[in-house]
Formats: C-alpha cells, structure tokens, sequence
C-alpha cells in the first residue's frame, strides 16, 4: 500500500526549508521596516501565509468532502481529516499573529473585524468537525457525516464574511487589515513567504495523510485479528 | 437474464472495517421463489439483505429487480418491498391502529383504514386497535410488527431471522402468513438459523459463508438430514 | 410529497399527545429570558439592540432543544429504519422534519415573544410585524442547517451536546444577522434600511436547505 520507490520526500523537505530560510531574509533584511507600524509589522507576512495556508486546507477539505460523497472511497475521507487539521493549525496561528499585531498597533488583542469574525468562526467549525469525528465510530458513516460538515463549513464561510462586513458597513471600519502600503520589496518579502509556507502545507498534508492512512490499515489488520479465530493463530506460530 | 428471473443480485461486494461481508456474490431468483439463506455470524447475510432493501449501498455489484436497477427508482421499488427484521419498527405513542394506518398510507394502500382493520383481524389485535403500541406486550408487538411489515401486501419480502425471539403465537402466526405468501407467489428471502423451519418453506436453499454463496440448490435436490451434516460443517469450517 | 406530509402530520399528533419538545423548548426559553433579566443590573435601561440581543439567545437556545429532539421520536424501535424502508424520499425525510422543525419554533416563539415584551417592555410591542418576518427567515435557516445536523448527531454513538456543538458555530452568522435586523425594528428603522440583512438571511436558508437536500441520500443510508 504505502510505496517503497524513490520517496520525494528529503527533496520537498529541503525545498521548503530553503524557502524559509529565503523568506526570513527577504522579511528580516529585504523588506524595509513599515514608517508607522516598524518592527511589529513584519509579523504581517506570516499572518498571512498562515491564512493562505488555511484557506487551502478548508478548500481541500471542501473539495474532498464532495469527492468522498459522490465516490464513497474512503481515501478522500483521509485526505480531508488531515487537510482539516492542518487548517485548524494555521487557522489557530492566524489568530493568535493577528492578536499580537492588532495589540500594538490597535490598541486592542481583538477587535470585531470582517477577517478576524471570519477566521475566528471558522476556527470553531472545524474543531467541531474533530469532535464530530471522535463522536461516530462506523467508519463510512463517519466519513460521510464529517464530509458534510466539511461542505457545510466552507458554503458557510462567504456567509460569515459578507455578514461580518454588512455589520461593519453600518459602523464604518476605522482600521482595514489591507491598508499596507505595499512597497516592491516588501511584495517580494510576502510572495517568498506565502511560497514557503505553502511548500509547508503540501510536506504536512502528505505526511499526515500518510499516516493517517497507516493509522487506518493498523486499525484494520487489529480488527482482522480480532476477528480470527485464536485456534488459527496458534496454528501459525 | 432469464424471462423470469425477478430479483438478479450480480457481483455484489462490501466492505466494513477491512472485513469483507461480501465477496463477489451473484444468485437469482425467480418469481415466486422462497430462498432460504443459513449461514454462521458474520457471513454477510444480513448486510445482504440491508443491501437489497437499499438501507446499505454496496462497494460495488448491483441488484436487478423486475428488471430494473435498484439505483433509479428505489422509491417505487420500496413501494412492493417487504422487511422483518428484530426490530418493531413501531411507534410507542401511537396506537396500534395508528401505527398501521400511518404505514399504509405511507406506502399508498388505497384505503389505509381497512387495510389496517384487515391486518389486525389476521393478527388478532382488533381488540386492542385504540392501545398505544408501548402498552403492548412482548407477544402483541411481535404480531403488530408483522402486520406492519405485511402492510402494502409485499411482492419482495425480505425476513431477517424473523422467528429469534418470537413467542409461539406469534411464530405459528408468522409460519401461516408466509405459507400463504408463498401459494401468492411472492419472491421471498429468508436468513435463519432454523434449520427445520428453514427448509420446511424453501424452495431453494443456500448456505452463505465468508461473504459468497457456497452451496445453492433446489429444496426438492435436498435430503435434510445431509444438509444438517453440511451445514454444521460449514460452520465449523469458519471458526476453526 | 404526499409521504412527506403524512410524516408532518404524524410528529404533530405525537407532539400534541405527548409534547416533550415543546415543553423543553418552552421552560428553557422562559428560564432564560428571565436569567437575562437578572443579569442585566437593575435600573439600567434596555435598549433596542441590547433587547434584541436577548431576545435571540433565548431563541437560539430554546430551538436548539427542539431540533435536537427531531429525530429521537424515529429512534425507538429502529422507526427511522422504517422510514428508510417505505417509498418516503431521504429528501422527503429531510423536508418533512425541517417543516416539523420550523413549527415547532414558530410556536415556541408565540410564547417566547409575550413573556420578552412582559419582561422588557412593551415598547417593542408596535416592531411585531417586521419581526415576524425575521423570525421566519432565521427559523427556516435554524430549520435547514438544525435538521441536517440533528439527523447527523442522531446517527452519531456519542451524541451528548454533540448538536449544540456543530450547529452553533455554522448558524453564527444567522444569529449575528437577526440580531442586527432585530435590533433596528425595535429602534423603528423602516424596511429599507435592514433589507440587506434580510436578503442575507435568505441566501443563508436557501443555500442550507439546498444542502440538506443534496446530502440527505448520504446521511440517511450508509
């Protein structure tokens, strides 16, 4: 099942930590420091990679949740399990690097802002699509239900988001998170860091998919096991 | 397939947990045929019967009924699909008049209200049309039950070891209305573990271990006291 | 359709013979309308959004009870099975309990709502109109995503507060909305000014219920 050819993996991996070494330069020495904000500022580039970094693993598991649906073949399942943790993961590290940005420079760890909203109920789906998971033990019923959830949490996602800013259309916002005043070197600086942090995701989601596929095959084989009758097994050693 | 093949089970396969409930199985069945299925735990033979009553979608295979596919219009197929299983299928809160009238007109009986009195008179119940069904006793529910399941006057019956547990009256009860099911010509499958019973009704009689068919014949090719032999073997085959 | 309704009309009649959703909707409605009340100090006025606020967590709480109830009633005896069973439609299962489910808050609510104006004042009393709407729009949404996720959490093995849990953060928007549009009835705002509300309320129940509808063959079979 698992392939013993020319794993690309050592390769992947040093990619992405060349790229990270790229970008820590590129943010650190590269990128000149913001007029207003300084030093404080740099945390930006990696708030957003870690949004973009979710934003690909909730529409992975989107994606895999109607796969799974329409072909039943549990693979799809595994894919979107482990896209979700991963999107939890960042989706946590975006909040928390938006915090410790918003509280120097807004004066305030949390402020009820369309992207903040977004990312905060978000956030809460997909811890519960974990709690729904440990909640069923039927493997395909399983599969099915989280991938409904998985559908259902993304289709809600430009809901929330259209809510949050109708809200804030009302009281008009004073900060907007995309007023950055982009020079060329710091676009090169946020490019670099998106590339690397989404070089991270696919090393994550390959390996979490692998062992969770893995994970699977234990728990099957134990079953097979349990299963056989202790006469055979005797019989065999 | 044959003019009068009605059920046509062809290549079916499931999996659950890495065990395989069914391998490859393909049988059919004719019109009028009452097939009896025996079998040792867990050879796949009610995950079969959930199949065909569309509860369970297999990995793949499919199933043919009066020629057509059970994937498009498994509505209308439900509509002559009969199914006793252990289970009451019955609502508590309800009476059993209710009960039987709420089936009916789910499945479109023409006049839900007789069709139910009718019921209830084979089964012995029409004193206690107005009780709700949790009053009942063990003995009653198992009857009602049956007269639910009996309720759009099945083509297609599908029993699940249906005499586990039953008390007497409702077995004898049970034993009488498949008799005359039977002379009806309904196509009937059969899963039990009772060997007397079992092939007392078939007319064909097949053995179903570790997910496929490994013994299928005509009841009349069948010395029941051989088949006994055969049958335990089969079972034991499967736990040592 | 014709199964659907006959699906309805059997949930009401049981409900009316025995109404445990409605008296757990109800009670818990009433208990925190009047917790509310004694959270908010003394004196202190309410305003038209500080009502609405309440007026909505006491309906989001009171309705989560009775979506979670949905299903219980087809769980006895394997009846769901017996559903699965008859000619009934998952999409027809689905429908039917979603329109049980859009009863059973409306009705809630027709008492939720003269104990609110009792507790915080009638002035909010001459909003009644507008307001209705609001409630139809967020009770249908509740409806849609509520039974989707109640026929879930019904086939899940550990199922305590599993709903409340899943149902919750995906209504959030709904909640933030009807709040907001509540809140402005209540401070006389004419129509116009929260219809964008309104609309996105309506986006939010159509896409739902288009959801439960296209994943109820999935949830219900296995």
């Amino acid at each position: 099942m698992i392939p013993r050819t020319r794993n690309p993996e050592p390769v992947l991996i040093t990619c992405t930590a060349l790229l990270f070494a790229a970008a820590v330069y590129a943010v650190f020495f590269h990128a000149p420091a913001e007029r207003v904000m300084g030093l404080v500022q740099k945390i930006f580039y990696f708030h957003l990679s870690c949004a973009l970094v979710a934003f690909l693993s909730f529409t992975t598991a989107c994606i895999s949740g109607v796969a799974y649906l329409v072909s039943r073949d549990l693979k799809w399942d595994v894919l979107g399990a482990a896209a979700v943790e991963i999107g939890l993961v960042f989706t946590t590290l975006v909040l928390a690097t938006g915090m410790l940005w918003g509280r120097p420079v807004w004066n305030a760890w949390w402020t009820w802002d369309p992207r903040l909203t977004t990312s905060l109920i978000l956030w809460f789906i997909f811890a519960a699509y974990f709690i729904l998971r440990a909640a069923v033990e039927k493997r395909q019923q399983r599969a099915a239900y989280c991938a409904v959830m998985a559908i259902a949490g993304f289709v809600d996602v430009p809901i929330v988001f259209l809510s949050a800013r109708l809200w804030r259309s009302i009281h008009p916002v004073v900060i907007r998170a995309d007023g950055v005043n982009m020079a060329p070197p710091m676009l090169t600086a946020l490019l670099v860091s998106l590339a690397a942090f989404a070089a991270l995701w696919g090393v994550l989601l390959r390996r979490r998919v692998r062992i969770l596929a893995m994970a699977e095959q234990i728990r099957i084989l134990e079953h097979r096991l349990d299963r056989e009758p202790a006469q055979a097994r005797r019989a065999r050693y | 397939m044959a003019a009068d093949d009605y059920l046509e089970v062809s290549g079916l396969c499931k999996e659950y947990e890495g065990c395989r409930a069914l391998r490859d199985l393909s049988f059919r069945l004719a019109r009028g045929d009452f097939l009896t299925l025996f079998g040792p735990n867990g050879a796949g033979k009610s995950t079969l019967l959930r199949i065909i009553a569309t509860l369970t979608a297999p990995d793949s295979g499919r199933v043919r009924v009066d020629g057509a596919d059970l994937e498009d219009g498994s509505e209308e197929f439900r509509k002559r699909l009969g199914f006793i299983s252990h289970h009451a299928l019955l609502y508590d809160q309800m009476s059993a008049l209710e009960n039987l009238v709420f089936s009916a007109s789910l499945y479109g009986v023409a006049d839900p209200g007789a069709r139910a009195e009718e019921l209830l008179a084979q089964v012995d119940l029409q004193l206690h049309r107005h009780r709700l069904a949790g009053t009942f006793s063990r003995g009653m529910r198992q009857r009602l039950s049956i007269a639910r399941a009996l309720v759009n006057d099945p083509d297609l019956l599908l029993l699940d070891e249906p005499f586990t547990g039953l008390d007497r009256q409702a077995a004898l009860l049970l034993g009488e209305l498949l008799l005359v099911l039977k002379e009806r010509r309904r196509t009937i499958i059969m899963v039990t573990h009772d060997l007397d019973r079992g092939l007392a009704m078939a007319s064909r009689v097949g053995i179903l271990a570790g997910g496929r068919l490994a013994f299928l014949e005509p009841r009349h090719r069948i010395d029941a006291a051989a088949f006994a032999g055969l049958y335990l073997a089969t079972i034991n085959g499967e736990t040592s | 359709m014709r199964s659907a309704w006959l699906v309805i009309r059997k949930d009401l009649r049981a409900e009316l013979r025995r109404p445990q959703a409605m008296i757990a909707m109800l009670f818990f409605g009433f208990l925190l309308l009047v917790i509310l009340d004694v959270a908010v100090p003394a004196g202190t006025e309410i305003t038209p959004e500080t009502g609405a606020g309440i007026l909505w967590v006491a309906i989001t709480f009171s309705s989560v009870l009775g979506l979670g109830r949905s299903f219980d009633r087809e769980k006895e005896n394997h009846c769901l099975e017996g559903l699965l069973l008859s000619p009934l439609s998952p999409e027809g299962l689905f429908g039917a309990k979603m329109a049980v489910n859009c009863i059973f808050m409306g009705l809630a609510e027709l008492a939720i709502l003269p104990l609110f104006f009792i507790l915080y004042g009638d002035a909010f009393l001459r909003s009644l109109p507008a307001l209705a709407l609001v409630l139809l729009l967020a009770n249908s949404g509740f409806a849609a995503t509520g039974t989707l996720f109640a026929a879930i959490t019904a086939g899940a093995d550990r199922n305590e507060a599993l709903l409340p849990m899943l149902f919750f953060p995906l209504v959030m928007p709904l909640i933030a909305m009807a709040v907001r549009a509540t809140g402005m009835i209540f401070a006389g705002a004419p129509l116009p000014e929260y219809s964008s509300w309104l609309q996105v309320m309506a986006a939010f129940t159509l896409i739902f219920t288009g959801l439960g509808f296209l994943v109820s063959r999935h949830i219900f079979r296995d």
